[in-house]
């Protein structure tokens, strides 16, 4: 019996184990396979090189020089916050304005051709109103820079993990973003601009930070310290946080958001100049806006950037409602798989089939053209006529053919920004909506918004996630009010639609403490904390058995190679020496110039990091440091050889500013020319190597180089047998090629697109 | 003993006649704080089954027996004012319960409200009143009710909140054009409606350019923020007429062609994929191997682990 369970522990199936391998999941070259670690992808330098170069400057720093670097974090986090709220203001105001011209547009045209007949004319003008907006979108995304797609969550959090994922926080991926997010909404996708508002805060840190642009070429001359990953990171960490808080109203939500989903690496002074740059973001975001509303200074105006509030005492909850919003949890963890799911061999299909620029371009306006059509035949069919509301909240209401005085009450649902609609189905008071309405409604939007994302435009899936969610959890609880008799104890179905929304969101994206106070915040109800709380817990309960939340799924899916919280369970009997790739490429001490440019070219191994090793006649040589690409690059590009080491007398020394100047688009090194006399000369590494890398001896098991690598950052790690020798290196793909398949611990494979 | 005949006719006044008396009492039962404890506790308790009974007289006779020194007296100007303003208060509260419904208060009541408001400014402005205490403290901030500023405060509420200033001219003092505009339009729908009252489809045809003028005009007033509770109640129940009454509602004739765009929309994305599908070349992806330990072994040693 013990031998059975052994077995099942370890691999999952027990007696077929000799046809099938069990740890390759089957899969042969040239036959394409969806499981694999992309080979692009590098790790960020987390881990500080304590070379003698950097031990000199840190000697050379006053007392004084460190204060004013700790003032110089805190002036760029709030230099961060307040840009991320200024581009959120932008993002705002310009998404209101079109959508407004859109809209007014096509409700006066709807409202001409009701009456003489043309209807479809009105359609066709719909359609093609969104299609040119999506088409200018998709144009940017998809021509100019493919990484502003999406939603930019998962970017954000495979950098923010500690991989280099290339141009995702330059000052084009910005500028793209931002003008497709507003053509996307704008156009009527079914999207939202909350996580492109993430990935424009991260992208504004990282360039805030680094003092210059180098999509602009211009160096303003500032922060030079902080042209490091590390820095860099942290910032992003931040900016990250300050987008979460521009877009929900949330700071505290922020800062939670980018400790769960982001930085494994945290200390308490970052978290609190974290809380500083949301904080500031929110405010510059009100202030702005008030401005725009006309009420200039009026800071606490509710309405700016939140749901809306929900004190009144209709919306008041009792212990007996918490089961049923347990249910809704469950609902939504299952509809959220759903989604998740659908939206997976959708996303497979996508980067098979269409993944040339045109035809993403097309398919996108296809959607968008789709979307218009499909909310028109519901308007148009739908019986549902409301009175027109005391206050008009509906901006663009339609009558259609409604009495006089009513209003077409799919068209509040439909005809509308996605957001304004999840005000209204939080906020309109009870009997706005017909059940029939809401669940036509729900199933549409649901099947539109799996559609949506993975587009090649930029949204994001939030509040999309959260329109489904409040339509079902309005429907609910209109259908718990008509099966009790009671009327007055389930009298609002407000307060069901904040639940659905939870528990479709969490369902989707599988977000627990952040997204809680995210809600909460938005919504400026703490009472509500606990019913949320417990909602995304159910959700994300119910919604991994079936399938990991969506940013994971398309992480997966663009093959990066991200370490999660901890190592694969099951996986104590590998060790570093099955890990690591082997034989590594080293260097001597003193290396031959030639040797490392031949090192460096070589484009099939396109190696990293190489240990530097005491020359000897053993092979392989003791340990003795570790130098990067980017740092031999350096090097070679100011020549810094042994034999022009006399004739450099009058010459600077090298210094960290050289490394730092180059960072963070080190140039390649074929354009780096090396004259054959040069190539005779020799390189002393030793100033400029890290003397002290870490090392794990061969017997290590996964989860203790795992845990290295998640704590500290580490790009690469030695592995050296009892004599210091070097036997391999384990990187980042090393380790996350292995993962918890059906079948037990599966490997995954490198590949090169 | 005018107040008293008009409470009986009144029902509706109840609330305002009620709180006149009342606000005596109240100003009574405060002065007391400032003399001696004994006679405080015992003026309630004889003044209130008297007002409840609500019989002036008897209030009187009683409020008289009490012995207040002669300062924390009302003194009679303000005793004066305080009587015209319940006279107008009475007046402009009947006025409002009788143009309720259908609501016309806007139209009928201005004159009631702006007499009404000129007393209690006349009141609160109050400086030129003979004696030390003007009649504002002593009339309205005497006691914690306060009740001649709280029944203003409420029928201001209602006039702003029935928004009537907008349909009256520039000094409220009569009704603004464009409402005698509107009204005149709104008449010869109504006429018209009343014309054709036996055939509805009739009615829809012939009323329908009188019908949407009065539309137009009422759009019109509302996007210059022009209207008041008056003609919106008017528009309502004339659009209900039309509506529902008349069933004068616009035919759903276009189900065809809209079915026939929609499905060739719906159907575009079918083709594109299943083309995209059959003529676009796959993706193909390069694996690479990495250098391992005995790669090719490294299996069986996961392998020899297992047993």
């Amino acid at each position: 019996m013990a031998n059975i369970s052994k077995k099942v522990s370890w691999s999952g199936r027990g007696d077929d184990r000799g046809e099938r391998t069990p740890l390759l999941n089957g899969a042969e070259d040239g036959k394409y396979n969806r499981h694999v670690l992309n080979f692009v992808f590098q790790s960020l330098d987390y881990d500080n090189s304590e070379n003698q170069l950097f031990l000199e400057e840190e000697r050379r720093m006053s007392h004084m020089g460190f204060r004013c670097l700790e003032t110089r974090r805190w002036v760029i986090c709030g230099l961060i916050g307040f840009l991320t709220g200024l581009i959120a203001c932008l993002i705002d105001i310009a998404v209101e304005k079109l959508a407004g011209y859109k809209y007014s547009a096509v409700k006066q045209n709807i409202e001409k051709f009701t009456e003489f007949g043309g209807l479809s004319i009105s359609l066709i003008l719909w359609a093609v109103l969104n299609s040119a907006f999506v088409m200018v979108g998709a144009i940017a995304v998809a021509f100019f820079e493919p990484f502003a797609a999406g939603s930019g969550i998962p970017q954000i959090k495979c950098y923010l993990n500690g991989v280099k994922i290339p141009r995702v926080v330059r000052l084009k991926t910005l500028a793209i973003k931002v003008f497709g997010v507003i053509c996307s909404v704008a156009g009527g996708l079914a999207v939202g601009k909350e996580g492109p508002m993430i990935h424009s805060g991260a992208v504004v840190a990282a360039g805030v930070s680094q003092g210059r642009s180098t999509s602009l070429k211009k160096d303003f001359k500032i922060f030079e310290y902080f042209r490091r990953d590390t820095e860099k990171r942290d910032f992003v960490s931040a900016g990250a946080a300050a987008g979460v808080s521009a877009a929900f109203g949330a700071p505290v939500g922020g800062v939670l958001f980018s400790l769960e989903e982001g930085a494994s690496f945290w200390n308490q002074m970052l978290t609190w100049r974290i809380f500083f740059a949301s904080m500031i973001s929110t405010f510059t975001l009100n202030f702005f806006l008030s401005i725009y509303h006309g009420k200039p200074g009026e800071l606490s105006s509710p309405g700016l950037i939140n749901f809306g509030r929900f004190d009144s005492d209709s919306v008041q909850y009792n212990l007996y409602e918490i089961p049923l919003f347990i249910i809704m949890g469950a609902l939504g963890g299952v509809l959220g798989a759903l989604f998740n799911v659908i939206n997976y061999w959708l996303t497979i299909f996508r980067i098979r089939y269409i993944h040339r620029p045109c035809l993403q371009v097309m398919e996108a306006m296809l959607v968008a053209a789709v979307t218009a059509t499909v909310s028109f035949a519901m308007i148009y069919f739908s019986n549902d006529c409301q009175p027109l509301g005391q206050d008009n909240t509906e901006e663009y209401s339609l009558q259609l053919f409604c009495a006089d005085g009513e209003y077409n009450s799919m068209a509040t649902a439909f005809f509308n920004t996605p957001e304004r609609s999840v005000r209204s189905l939080f906020h309109n008071p009870p009997g706005s909506y017909n059940p029939l309405t809401l669940g036509v409604f729900t199933l549409a939007y649901f099947v539109l918004a799996v559609w949506t994302y993975g587009l090649t435009v930029s949204a994001g899936v939030f509040i999309p996630s959260l329109l489904i969610g409040a339509a079902w959890g309005r429907l609910f609880g209109i259908l718990l009010s008509t099966i009790t008799s009671s009327q007055s104890i389930w009298a609002d179905p407000g307060k069901y639609a904040l639940i659905g929304a939870a528990a479709q969101l969490g369902g989707i994206v599988r977000m627990t403490l952040s997204l809680t106070v995210i809600l909460v915040e938005a919504t400026g109800s703490v009472t509500y904390g606990f019913p949320i709380m417990l909602v995304l817990m159910t959700a994300k309960i119910v919604g991994d058995y079936f399938i990991e939340g969506l940013y994971d799924v398309h992480i997966k899916l663009q093959s990066v190679p991200f370490l999660h919280w901890e190592a694969p369970p099951t996986s104590h009997w590998l060790t570093a020496r099955e890990v690591m790739s082997s034989p590594v490429t080293c260097f001597n001490r003193v290396e031959k110039v030639g040797r490392i440019v031949d090192v460096l070219s070589n484009t099939s191994t396109n190696h990293n990091g190489f240990p530097v090793v005491i020359l000897s006649f053993l092979q392989p040589g003791k340990i003795c440091g570790l130098i990067l690409r980017s740092q031999l690059i350096v090097l070679l590009k100011h020549k810094v050889f042994v034999e022009r080491a006399s004739s450099r007398l009058s010459h600077r020394k090298l210094q960290l500013k050289d490394f730092r100047d180059a960072y963070p688009r080190f140039p390649p090194i074929q354009s780096i020319h090396v004259s054959q006399d040069e190539r005779e000369c020799m390189m002393d590494l030793t100033e400029f190597m890290n003397p002290t890398p870490y090392t794990v001896p061969q017997e290590t098991s996964l989860p203790r180089v795992f845990k290295l690598f998640r704590a500290l950052g580490l790009r690469h790690l030695v592995v050296v047998d009892n004599e210091n020798r070097v036997v391999g290196l384990v990187t980042r793909k090393d380790l996350a090629r292995y993962h918890l398949g059906k079948d037990g611990l599966e490997e995954l494979h490198l590949a090169q697109t | 003993m005018e107040l008293l005949t008009r409470f009986t006719f009144v029902s509706a006044c109840l609330f305002a006649e009620w709180a006149v008396t009342f606000i005596a009492v109240a100003n009574c039962s405060i002065s007391p704080s400032e003399m001696n404890g004994d006679s405080a506790l015992k003026l309630p308790s004889a003044v209130i089954p008297v007002s409840q009974k609500s019989t002036l007289g008897s209030f009187y006779s009683l409020s008289l027996s009490s012995t207040f020194p002669e300062d924390l007296e009302v003194n009679e100007y303000c005793t004066e004012l305080l009587r015209i303003y319940g006279q107008r208060y009475v007046t402009f509260a009947n006025c409002l319960v009788t143009y309720a419904r259908p609501v016309r208060v806007c139209q009928n009541c201005y004159t009631g409200f702006n007499s009404l408001e000129d007393i209690y400014k006349n009141i609160s402005f109050d400086k030129s009143a003979p004696g030390n205490v003007s009649c504002h403290d002593s009339l309205m901030r005497s006691d914690r009710l306060m009740l001649l500023y709280t029944l203003f405060i409420k029928l201001d509420e209602i006039w702003t909140s029935a928004e009537c200033k907008q349909c009256l001219n520039e000094d409220q003092d009569a009704l603004s054009n464009d409402t005698l505009y509107f009204m005149a339009t709104l008449n010869q729908s109504l006429s018209c409606f009343e014309q054709y009252q036996r055939n509805h489809t009739e009615l829809c045809k012939d009323c329908k350019t009188s019908y949407k003028r009065l539309n137009e005009v009422y759009g019109r007033m509302e996007k210059n923020q022009m209207l008041c509770i008056d003609l919106e109640d008017a528009m309502n129940m004339t659009q209900h007429l039309w509506s529902k009454n008349f069933r004068c509602l616009l035919p759903r004739e276009e189900t065809v062609p809209v079915i026939a765009v929609s499905s060739f929309m719906l159907f575009l994305p079918i083709i594109f994929y299943l083309s995209s599908f059959l003529h676009s070349e796959q993706k193909k992806r390069k694996l690479i191997h990495p250098k391992r330990v005995k790669s090719s072994s490294s299996l069986m040693n996961i392998q020899d682990k297992f047993s």
